[in-house]
């Protein structure tokens, strides 16, 4: 009947004092594969039992009553001591198979309480076992696994408050196992600055119903601190919704605290300003040093875009640079040969040097960035760049100085060494002289010379005071007004000579120039012009003037001898330079024109033809 | 001292052109002096007296700086007219000039035979003509 009402197949066999089987149910035959027929009235003991779990179960008797022999009948101790037996017992059925029962002994009595049998009551406890064995096993995996990730586990049962920790967690807070634990027990263990903080998030956990995951740090009893991370989650009443259990892992991160410490220690020793960015982009960490840089907080930067810390005009950029980093992650200096900058909380950019390299960590692909601010050397580049601006144009000026010192030894050594070496040439002749009229002859010529060397000298001077002029002053000038004035001021040549001058300034009408000059360069120019015109043919004169290159051009071409330039190309501008046999060259004009010219910043060039004309370009400054 | 040579003075100088023609006149020595403004005043005479002898100067002093044609293109083109002299004629390049460059590129010209820094005394003049006149005895 029993069996029926359960289904868990029970066995019960009942043996009478002389080992003659007398009882042996349903169930008995299914577990032990025996039939009730070929057993019921036979005597038979002990036969699907071990012998070995026999002498055990004789032992554990002979140990309870204290039994010194190994004579004796363990039933019947427990008959006489009305006692029973229950434990496991390994079965083996008919077919020579196994399985655990657990078997209970009790010994029966008649009507008159004396022990007539016993009954054994069996019960297929393989699959239970299993599951025990399993569980059994999971937990030592559980156990292993926490002895490995240094984690525990724990549940805080509120309403009793009642504590049970995994035991690694005992280990880890360095417990007796046997200990009894409450809430109280772990707070003691709580380090002393981290106390308030502890339980103001644990209050916080129980009033919002939602576990806050916890850093802090412990002390044990032996003195020794470690950092754990509690994540754990609340246990609510189905009923009333109120908190009953938390239930949550503890970590024991002392080590990688330690790292963590280091490496942020590392972080911040670092010279540079150090910013940590994952493949997207998003800032990880940075240090004292890049907040002190760029104006912000690390907690503004964290989880932000680092493009904040870029110029507007290099962010697209950027992004593109970046997934090329990651796609080949190696340690190398940003932007080589470019110019970098970085753009603080204020907006101002910052000249920055930037080395990247890969960092390899759990949550992937990291990039650390070293950046350096270069202002300073930036500062000291522009310096060196201004001086050397400053040493060039001083070369310039130099260069230009040599070559016209150079001009002047030339001069100096042709037009005053030569009237010079005359007046002795003179002074010989005039001491030998033997007549009046040779030295009245002498006399004259002593005049000449001293005439000329007078000219020179006035010219010299004017050149001189001319290229050391610091200031000269400008003004605008129109062209068309100043040629007016000296074709006015030439108008006897003109009429003489019967010369035209056409003139075009309307590309450029007027120009910033100092009006002596001006006027000097169109009264040298047209006077040379007319001065050196062809024999056969009336002088025309074209004088305009034009943009190229950015520059002012004042053009005049003439009609005239032309100059043969191949020969006299070279020494055109030169003092007391002279190209024809004409009575009033005399080597002046060209170079005074030219020496005003170059001291605004100009040149003067000249196209010219012989026996076509020439024209000469007067080209100010751009 | 047989005055049997033509001197030849090319310079735009007048001064100068006096003061050499005056000392040579003083010394005696030469046939005639002759003078030029310039290098192509110069040339254009020898070409004109290609073949006479008698005229073409034996002695130049010829000046660096005038106008037209100075001493160096002068050169140039007394170079490729003197194969067709039928004399040998003696230069020298007399100029005030104290620039390394202008001596250098006249001593390069092998038939220039010395350059001469203004002004020149009475003494040079005597010795270059001595000199001329030497030469002239050897080769004769």
């Amino acid at each position: 009947m029993k069996a029926n009402l359960n289904p868990v197949t029970i066995a019960i066999i009942a043996i009478n004092n002389d080992n003659v089987i007398y009882q042996f149910n349903e169930g008995a035959e299914k577990l032990l594969g025996y039939s009730a027929s070929e057993l019921l009235g036979k005597k038979k003991s002990n036969f699907f039992i071990l012998d070995e779990e026999y002498e055990k179960f004789k032992k554990d008797i002979a140990s309870k009553y204290k039994i010194k022999t190994s004579d004796f009948n363990p039933y019947k101790i427990l008959a006489q001591n009305d006692d029973y037996d229950a434990r496991e017992w390994t079965i083996v059925k008919k077919d020579g198979t196994r399985f655990i029962a657990h078997s209970t002994l009790i010994p029966l009595k008649s009507d008159k309480g004396e022990n007539v049998g016993f009954m054994r009551i069996l019960k297929n406890i393989t699959d239970l076992k299993k599951i025990e064995n399993d569980l059994l096993r999971k937990n030592q995996v559980l156990n292993a696994a926490e002895k490995i990730t240094m984690m525990g586990n724990w549940q805080w049962h509120t309403v009793i408050n009642k504590v049970e920790w995994s035991s690694n967690l005992f280990n880890i807070f360095g417990v007796d196992p046997k200990e009894n634990l409450n809430f109280e027990t772990y707070f003691s263990f709580v380090h002393p600055e981290d106390k308030e903080k502890v339980s103001i998030s644990f209050e916080k956990s129980i009033k919002d119903k939602k576990f806050y995951d916890l850093l802090h740090r412990i002390k044990l009893k032996s003195g020794k601190t470690k950092t754990i991370q509690l994540l754990g989650e609340v246990v609510l009443d189905e009923d009333t919704g109120e908190v009953i259990e938390l239930i949550g892992t503890c970590q024991d991160v002392t080590e990688q605290r330690m790292a963590e410490i280091k490496f942020r220690g590392l972080l911040e020793s670092a010279p540079d300003a150090m910013v940590i960015v994952n493949d997207f982009g998003i800032i990880q960490l940075i240090n004292k040093q890049a907040e002190k840089l760029f104006g912000y907080s690390s907690q503004e930067l964290i989880n932000k875009p680092v493009e904040l810390l870029i110029p507007n005009r290099y962010k697209d950029k950027h992004s593109t640079h970046r997934d090329l980093f990651f796609s080949a992650p190696i340690a190398k200096k940003m932007g080589e040969g470019r110019e970098l900058y970085g753009v603080n909380k204020a907006g101002k950019e910052i000249p920055i040097q930037i080395s990247l390299s890969p960092l390899k960590t759990e949550e992937g692909l990291l990039v650390s960035a070293a950046i350096r601010d270069i202002t300073v050397q930036k500062k000291a580049e522009n310096k060196i760049l201004e001086a050397n601006e400053r040493l060039e144009v001083l070369a310039n000026k130099l260069t230009a100085q040599n070559t016209q010192l150079a001009d002047f030894a030339q001069i100096t050594s042709h037009n005053l060494r030569a009237p010079v070496s005359n007046l002795n040439s003179l002074m010989g002749f005039y001491k030998m002289a033997e007549t009046e009229e040779e030295k009245i002859l002498a006399f004259e010529k002593f005049e000449i010379v001293i005439h000329h060397l007078t000219d020179t000298l006035n010219t010299l001077i004017e050149a001189l005071k001319t290229k050391n002029r610091t200031s000269i002053p400008v003004e605008k000038l129109d062209f068309n007004e100043i040629l007016n004035k000296t074709v006015q001021i030439l108008s006897g040549q003109i009429i003489s000579t019967n010369t035209k001058i056409n003139s075009n300034f309307e590309n450029v009408t007027n120009i910033n120039y100092n009006r002596a000059y001006l006027e000097s360069i169109f009264l040298n120019l047209l006077s040379n012009a007319i001065k050196y015109k062809s024999e056969d043919k009336d002088p025309e004169i074209y004088v305009f003037s034009v943009l190229e290159d950015g520059a002012v051009k004042l053009k005049f071409k003439d009609n005239g001898l032309g100059i043969d330039l191949e020969r006299h190309g070279h020494k055109l501008f030169g003092l007391n330079k002279v190209f024809h046999r004409h009575p009033d060259a005399n080597g002046v004009g060209l170079f005074m024109t030219k020496v005003q010219i170059e001291s605004l910043g100009g040149t003067i060039t000249v196209e010219s033809e012989v026996n076509v004309g020439s024209t000469f370009s007067v080209n100010f400054k751009e | 001292m047989k005055k049997n040579f033509n001197f030849c003075i090319v310079d735009d100088d007048d001064i100068y052109q006096f003061t050499i023609k005056k000392t040579i006149q003083s010394l005696n020595y030469a046939k005639s002096v002759l003078a030029f403004s310039d290098g192509e005043e110069a040339l254009q005479f020898m070409m004109d007296n290609i073949s006479n002898e008698e005229d073409l100067p034996d002695i130049i002093l010829l000046d660096i700086n005038m106008p037209i044609m100075d001493g160096f293109q002068f050169m140039d083109e007394f170079i490729k007219i003197k194969p067709k002299l039928s004399k040998k004629i003696t230069i020298y390049m007399a100029s005030s000039s104290v620039d390394e460059t202008d001596i250098k590129k006249a001593h390069q010209i092998s038939e220039i035979s010395d350059y001469i820094i203004k002004p020149i005394k009475q003494g040079k003049i005597k010795s270059i003509i001595e000199v001329y006149l030497n030469d002239k005895e050897e080769t004769e």
